[in-house]
């Protein structure tokens, strides 16, 4: 838009400059400088030149200035304002869980909704549902699942535990209820005993129900599943009273620990630790932590069955964490003690210091188990994955868990699907060989089968490739970013981008929050310059948010500092689907009319001025009245137009929906090139031409009245004028597609106050202005024959090149979205359906890849739970739920089917 | 009046505009067909089933009409004369080269075909620019008007002719009214070497409006019009005063005498005329084919612009002058249409070709 600003204010300054040069040279004879009926002032006479010059330049500048459109960034302002509205409108974006719907936050990013490629997203809380749910726990390898799920059916009692292996001897007795009370006891959950109508509280309200009405609160929501689940398994964590944590057990008495120390969780360590003296004045630390911060510290159990049954879990998508405890003396606490307040106690580097501490004392730990908890990914988000890529996006989902977790979510979420080939770019595989290696390796096989092809393809999905998924970590992440000494690391970084570009999907597990922006900025920052659009929902989210072009916030269980932060805030990923591919869409086909709408609407206004200036001795005359040259674009042609960026919709919202492919006939931002600019402009100046010497030649020397009465330069303007209006307005009734009642009223409406307002205008002696040279001007116009016959003649000669190129391009070069439309018309009754063909609607590459990134799913489940996925050697299936729609998108090639 | 125009739609927002304030408490937003987008809408295609029969249709028309106003065109007929000066043999060289005042000359001419219905008769100018934006604005319209006031105190605007050298007020002041248009023209016919007058007819040569409403002279009570202008002096080209232009007829004079409205109505481009004078008497329906004798007073300088003067007879109809161009236009717009219906046409049939074959 501001290049095309650009363009046009040279058109501006050099139509001023070539009509002042002229104007000298015109001039240069004295009978026309000054004729004697003409004649100057004795201070005009004497004035100098080249001041007379310069102020002959302004002079022409102000009369073309509407050509540069200062309205349209009013218009713009409004249109993107109000247009935000139908954001926070959508039904379908409220979420009756929350109680909330879609907020904006920016107007200003409506289109980039349409324009985005890639899509940076969470996993948690984002992808999946942040409501954890407590699956299993793994006690010296003997897998103890609760049967009783969570949603619905409680068992009562407080025997739900199923041994899935051989039955517990008595020591494991004992190693299982030190585990049970350590889960209970190693936390930092509140418990809140009344009712709370925090919506988010809600589910949990649910789980507890069986017993008592408390309610656990808790900043990571893995606490509070973990808490109940022992509450499942008989464990009750019931309060901390004055310091002393209190537990029911299975025999329903209750177990007083006093809280000692808290070694509170943090993500470096990405574990947590408390010291709690039990009634017998035995001195316990209870640690629990990601399995790769605990198992390096554990001297003692069963380390090799824990982690096969952690690795195992963590395929399946579960969330894993270890738990470890060990026994302190008392001197040995007492020593703790001091060393955690002499750090506590530090003036400088008082972090750094309980680290170190924290770090000591967390040594020679028991491993006692670990535990499973399961985030069950969201409602459709699997097909809203889906259609992004079917959109032509690429979706990269950044995580902080770990690879196996990650990737299993991204099965299931269909961000990889089957036929995906795995690239992997982690520390296991650089360990093994040099990054050098691995990254020409994997560039290598991308490049196999692409080609060259890769950066014309649709992005990826032609069906010419193979369809990639990278996996890459964050410690690889930043050896790749990292600057090497030998000034190689921009080679890396491209490799790196290149093989990004060759795949459709890309997983970067073990992130840290910057990383996450980091990434945004690499690809941000790529010779393409693609708009990115990140979607998270936690604090950890919030810096790739605000780095991306579009930041969408979910408004999820971790606070709302990334709904906050972002510029769009959504309640579920869901709602991105029909953010992007309707709500981005239409904003972006609205937005490019308004932008070509407003520069050709003032070519055809200021053109005429310009060639005027050839018949009236290059003197500035304007052509048109002070009135006109107003209201022109503040009332006789604003509102067609605003209304039309606001509610036009070129195909239905439930076809962008279910067509995602249509999402790619607007991609890289091609309405607004400068193949369409100059068009439009090129239409401009046609039609400004027509408006103009087809008003010469009918003024030329003859009368247009019956009774021999002559029309002066006011009614030659006020017919240019009136032409240049309804052409102008009609040629936006001709884009219009959708013709509401809205539509109807502005439009008619505008072409009706313009004639009102002529009438009234021309009708009356104005007394507070002292020219009168518009009085009726325009009604002797209307009492005129060839006026009327002009008018009408004039208007459908500049219209008919646009109809003519419109209706050919339909014919021969349809894009998508004609099809629909030709396709939707046919289904009408009262279609022409005689006139249609009848054809499929997809080009036929579409229909192909169509067919190929359709896998075949077993769709017969309904079941909204991730189901288990044996991933590892690229061999798996995955049950997991399919929405109607999915099915029916699955069995449709074209859009015959799904209309 | 805009905010007449504006009211419904910002009605129609801020009905909006306090539900969302509502939504504080409800935060479902509204099921309203507006605000989900789902307005009931006529959605048109413009594909060539449309077009096509259009185009035939448009063009039918525009070829129909065109034909029409060719013909009604080509039966008006039209006289033209110039009566500059320029070269030897003129009539009117010696007056245009002399600057005496009333220069006379004649301009004899024959109409070979009689001309049926009532005749106008304009004079024309070329190179001539009416429009130049300071001759343009070079006039005062309130004193015009006949406000008194701006009587004695004409607008800055009408500079240089504003006040003359010892500061007296004009009236009517300006650049336009100075250079008012001064030939006069009285036509004979040549009836067997008598020469017969023909009547001219100079009312309602200016619009009704202008003559009535925007124009008048500026009134007071029992004083006529050299009184009211006392105090004022004549344009410094003018030979006569404004309210002493028509000898003939008293009420036509002042600033509303219509051959100063029909000058003062500015032409558009720089090649004009102007009307001067309807044919009445004997001769106002029909003038008989044979020789005429034009008795023009030469005033009028244009040599030096360099410029042409022109008298021209002409018939009107309803459409007005001879103008062959919005015929031709129509003629040649519509078998454009009717072109670009069959090619269209063509496009489609074999569009529809290659679909067959593609299935």
């Amino acid at each position: 838009m501001n290049a095309f600003l650009v363009v046009y204010l040279c058109i501006l300054i050099s139509k001023a400059l070539v009509n002042t040069v002229l104007k000298y040279v015109w001039q240069s004879n004295p009978n026309r400088d000054e004729p004697w009926y003409n004649q100057k002032t004795e201070s005009e006479r004497q004035r100098n030149t080249f001041l007379k010059a310069f102020t002959d330049f302004l002079a022409f500048m102000v009369l073309f200035n509407y050509i540069i459109p200062v309205s349209m960034y009013v218009t713009v302002e409004m249109q993107k304002f109000l247009g935000s509205y139908f954001i926070t409108w959508d039904e379908e974006m409220f979420d009756d869980e929350l109680g909330e719907g879609a907020l904006v936050n920016t107007s200003d990013l409506n289109e980039e909704l349409g324009q985005v490629e890639y899509v940076f997203t969470d996993k948690t809380g984002t992808l999946t549902e942040n409501n954890m749910q407590f699956i299993e726990c793994c006690i010296d390898g003997h897998v103890y699942v609760p049967h009783a799920i969570c949603n619905g059916q409680i068992m009562p009692g407080t025997t739900g535990i199923d041994m899935i292996d051989s039955s517990p001897v008595e020591e494991g007795m004992e190693s299982e209820e030190l585990f049970f009370r350590a889960l209970c006891l190693c936390h930092t959950v509140q418990v809140k005993e009344e009712e709370t109508i925090d919506g988010i509280k809600k589910g949990l309200q649910q789980c507890s129900k069986s017993s008592s009405s408390s309610v656990y609160i808790s900043s990571s929501p893995d606490e509070v599943a973990l808490v109940e689940g022992m509450k499942r398994l008989g464990f009750t964590y019931l309060r901390l009273k004055d310091s002393y944590m209190e537990i029911q057990n299975r025999e329903d008495s209750i177990e007083r620990f006093e809280l000692m120390e808290v070694l509170s969780f943090d993500s470096v360590r990405r574990r947590m630790s408390v010291i709690v003296r039990s009634h017998t004045g035995d001195y316990y630390l209870f640690c629990k932590g990601a399995d790769s911060s605990i198992f390096p510290r554990v001297i003692k159990g069963k380390v090799e069955q824990v982690r096969a049954r952690v690795e195992h879990n963590a395929v399946e998508g579960l969330r894993t964490l270890c738990v470890a405890y060990k026994m302190l003396k008392k001197d040995e606490y007492e020593s703790v003690c001091r060393q955690l307040n002499s750090a506590k106690l530090a003036l400088h580097d008082r972090e750094k210091k309980l680290a170190e501490a924290y770090d000591e004392i967390e040594q020679d730990l028991i491993l006692l188990g670990a535990t499973a908890v399961e985030d069950r990914l969201q409602e459709k988000a699997a097909d809203t994955i889906e259609s992004l890529h079917k959109a032509g996006m690429k979706v990269w989902v950044l995580t902080g868990d770990k690879m196996e977790t990650a990737a299993a979510t991204c099965y299931a979420s269909r961000l990889f699907h089957r036929n995906t080939q795995i690239l992997e770019l982690t520390t296991k595989r650089t360990e093994e060989q040099s990054l050098h290696d691995v990254l020409f390796e994997l560039s290598r096989t991308v490049h196999q089968h692409s080609g060259s092809l890769s950066r014309d393809s649709i992005s990826g999905l032609s069906q010419d490739m193979q369809d990639y998924g990278l996996i890459i970590d964050g410690a690889t992440l930043s050896s790749v970013m990292k600057p090497t000494e030998d000034g190689s690391s921009g080679n890396y970084k491209e490799i790196f981008l290149e093989i990004c570009r060759n795949c459709s999907a890309v997983l970067c597990c073990r992130m840290a929050p910057l990383q996450k922006a980091q990434i945004v900025k690499l690809i941000k920052a790529s010779k393409e310059h693609p708009i990115t659009l990140a979607i998270g929902d936690g604090a950890n989210d919030v810096s790739m948010i605000l780095e991306a072009h579009v930041g969408i916030g979910i408004m999820g269980k971790e606070g709302r500092q990334a709904a906050r932060n972002s510029d769009y805030a959504i309640p579920k990923f869901k709602h991105l689907k029909k953010m992007l591919l309707v709500h981005g869409h239409y904003y972006y086909i609205r937005i490019a009319e308004l932008v070509q709408y407003f520069f050709y609407k003032n070519v055809c206004f200021i053109f005429p001025q310009f060639l005027y200036q050839f018949f009236c001795g290059f003197s500035q005359q304007p052509l048109y009245d002070t009135a006109y040259l107003t209201l022109y674009n503040i009332s006789f042609t604003s509102l067609p137009i605003l209304l039309y960026s606001l509610i036009e919709q070129h195909v239905g919202m439930d076809i962008l929906k279910k067509d995602p492919y249509l999402y790619m006939d607007i991609s890289k931002n091609c309405l607004l090139r400068w193949r369409t600019f100059i068009y439009w402009t090129f239409l401009g100046v046609f039609d400004a031409l027509v408006f103009f010497f087809g008003a010469y030649f009918l003024f030329d020397n003859t009368t247009l009245t019956s009774n021999g009465q002559m029309f002066g330069n006011w009614t030659f303007g006020t017919l240019v004028f009136t032409v240049l209006v309804f052409t102008v307005t009609l040629k936006l009734a001709l884009d219009t597609h959708y013709w509401t009642w809205i539509n109807h009223f502005v439009i008619w409406g505008s072409l009706l106050f313009y004639v009102v307002f002529s009438l009234l205008w021309g009708g009356i002696i104005w007394p507070f202005l002292n020219y009168q040279r518009m009085y009726y001007v325009f009604m002797q116009m209307l009492s005129s024959g060839p006026a009327w016959l002009g008018i009408i003649l004039l208007i459908t000669v500049s219209l008919l090149p646009d109809v003519v190129k419109k209706v050919i391009c339909r014919q021969l070069w349809p894009t998508t979205a004609e099809k629909i439309q030709n396709a939707e018309k046919q289904l009408k009754p009262d279609g022409f359906s005689e006139f249609t063909p009848l054809s499929s609607l997809h080009s036929s590459n579409y229909r192909n890849s169509d067919r190929r990134n359709q896998p075949q799913r077993r769709s017969d489940q309904l079941s909204k739970k991730l189901m288990y996925t044996h991933w590892g050697n690229h061999d798996y299936c995955t049950f997991s739920s399919l929405s109607v729609s999915d099915s029916k998108s699955n069995s449709s090639s074209g859009l015959e089917t799904s209309v | 009046m805009l905010i007449v125009f504006f009211l419904p739609h910002l009605l129609y927002f801020s009905s909006y505009w306090s539900k969302i304030l509502k939504m504080k408490k409800d935060n479902k937003p509204d099921n309203t067909a507006f605000t989900q987008q789902r307005l009931p809408a006529w959605q048109p295609v413009l594909s060539v089933g449309i077009v096509l029969p259009l185009f035939f249709i448009i063009g039918l028309a525009f070829i129909g009409i065109g034909i029409g106003l060719l013909i009604t065109s080509n039966n008006i007929q039209e006289f033209e004369e110039e009566y500059t000066g320029i070269g030897d043999n003129s009539n009117c060289y010696i007056c245009a080269n002399n600057a005496t005042a009333n220069c006379k000359c004649t301009l004899n001419f024959t109409i070979a075909q009689p001309i049926q219905g009532s005749v106008f008769m304009y004079y024309g100018l070329t190179n001539y620019y009416q429009n130049h934006q300071k001759y343009l604005s070079s006039r005062d319209d309130q004193q015009l008007a006949g406000e008194t006031y701006y009587l004695k105190n004409p607008s800055q605007s009408c500079k240089p002719y504003q006040m003359d050298i010892n500061n007296n007020p004009i009236a009517p002041c300006g650049s336009i009214a100075n250079s008012f248009f001064n030939d006069a023209f009285a036509l004979y016919y040549n009836n067997q070497g008598f020469l017969d007058e023909v009547k001219l007819d100079g009312s309602a040569i200016a619009w009704w409006t202008d003559h009535n409403v925007k124009f008048s002279n500026p009134s007071q009570t029992g004083s006529n019009l050299s009184q009211i202008f006392e105090g004022t002096v004549k344009p410094i080209n003018w030979s006569k005063p404004v309210y002493n232009l028509d000898v003939n007829n008293p009420d036509n004079n002042g600033f509303i005498n219509e051959d100063f409205l029909v000058w003062m109505r500015t032409a558009a481009l720089p090649d004009f005329r102007k009307l001067y004078r309807r044919i009445s008497g004997n001769y106002s329906s029909f003038m008989p084919s044979g020789n005429y004798t034009l008795e023009i007073t030469y005033n009028y300088p244009v040599k030096d612009l360099p410029g042409k003067k022109k008298v021209i007879f002409s018939t009107v109809s309803w459409m007005g002058g001879k103008n062959q161009f919005l015929g031709i236009a129509y003629l040649v717009f519509g078998s454009l249409c009717f072109v670009m219906g069959f090619i269209l046409l063509i496009v489609y049939a074999k569009y529809q070709n290659v679909e067959d074959n593609d299935d």
